[in-house]
């Protein structure tokens, strides 16, 4: 399997983002989880033995047992989790569940999945944790996010040097999550997206925040040489020049495309057979067959 | 200072846990506290009754068949 993140960069970037602890600076994961856990509201179910899986915070769990649709909830995380409040925890590779074949009902993945190498790998072991009608909702960045930031920058080195190194992170888009549900076996899957639009001063406000969230560029494939000064300040003024409001903030965009797929169960809803119709389409529709030559 | 926190891990987080490396069931060792996989060879350490599922952190077991260590 290619390795196109450097988790263990991942890990150093994430404790240095928890030592800084800058205030605020899981705005986006709040955001998140708050999208997250107003989806689980709607299901007219409560779930038993909830998981969340490879979240930096416990925040999506905190705010999911907040809408009493489940018990207290499990953590699998690639480190110690810092307020658990005595919930239990697992310490896994990223790559894994860790989790037995239907040991859960539920199984949440907040803007984690994208870090991953195996990601269909990840779903398939996800959906065996899963008991029959059990549901997996995950959030994740797609394409599109940081998309100013990324052109801006990819330009900016052309002009300095005639080449570009790869700096932000490759993100899939929606209908990519959704194949690769159907293809992990979820039924039901459903994708779609929803954009956040985050405004900071400059380039540097939005990379100070980037690094206070551990979110900066771990891809194995990076390039070595730390990025001269004066690429960001090129990239910055390509980026307030391309993507600012009047007021002279920039903007940058978090399109967060968001999961959900159910293990399948007799239950469920299906498509009929083919020929397997009772109605005429024509009785439905309330208009009378037409007969059409060629 | 967290009083919640317990030496060994629950009983049912236990039943969760499968090894990384053979995907098979862990037995528990609560002398030693570490979880065993007897498919893998490895003991994986349980601290502040957590689990610590990463092979890296794992210990090779040697106890088994002398010989065909390795």
């Amino acid at each position: 399997m290619e390795q196109i993140f450097d988790h263990a960069l991942l890990r150093q970037r994430r404790e240095r983002a928890f030592r800084a602890a800058v205030k605020d600076a899981d705005f986006l994961a709040a955001h998140v989880a708050a999208d997250m856990a107003e989806r689980l509201s709607l299901v007219e179910r409560r779930f038993e033995n909830p998981v969340q899986l490879h979240g930096v915070t416990p925040v999506t769990a905190d705010l999911m047992e907040a809408t009493g649709k489940t018990a207290r909830f499990r953590f699998v995380a690639d480190g110690m989790l810092d307020g658990l409040g005595g919930r239990e925890q697992i310490v896994a590779d990223p790559e894994l569940s860790g989790l037995q074949d239907g040991s859960s009902d539920l199984i949440v993945s907040p803007l984690s999945l994208h870090l991953v190498n195996d990601t269909p790998g990840l779903m398939i072991q996800a959906r065996r944790a899963l008991r029959p009608d059990g549901l997996f909702l995950a959030a994740v960045p797609g394409a599109g996010t940081l998309g100013e930031l990324r052109q801006s920058l990819l330009e900016a080195e052309s002009h300095l040097t005639g080449g570009a190194h790869s700096r932000v992170h490759p993100f899939a888009d929606v209908r990519d999550y959704g194949s690769l549900m159907q293809r992990a076996g979820f039924a039901l899957p459903v994708a779609d997206r929803e954009d956040i639009v985050v405004r900071y001063d400059d380039i540097f406000a939005l990379m100070r925040d980037l690094r206070a969230m551990g979110m900066t560029n771990a891809m194995a494939a990076r390039s070595r040489t730390p990025a001269p000064r004066l690429l960001f300040d090129l990239a910055g003024e390509i980026y307030a020049d391309r993507f600012s409001d009047p007021d002279g903030r920039i903007r940058a965009t978090f399109a967060i495309i968001h999961l959900s797929g159910w293990m399948p169960h007799e239950s469920q809803q299906k498509p009929l057979k083919p020929g397997s119709a009772k109605m005429r389409l024509a009785d439905a529709l309330k208009t009378d067959d037409v007969e059409r030559g060629e | 200072m967290d009083s919640v926190r317990k030496e060994h891990p629950d009983t049912k987080l236990l039943e969760l846990l499968v090894c990384p490396l053979t995907y098979a069931p862990l037995t528990y060792d609560a002398e030693k506290g570490e979880l065993i996989s007897e498919k893998a060879r490895l003991a994986f350490p349980v601290r502040d009754g957590i689990p610590i599922m990463l092979v890296s952190e794992a210990r090779q077991l040697e106890d088994k068949a002398p010989g065909s260590a390795g």
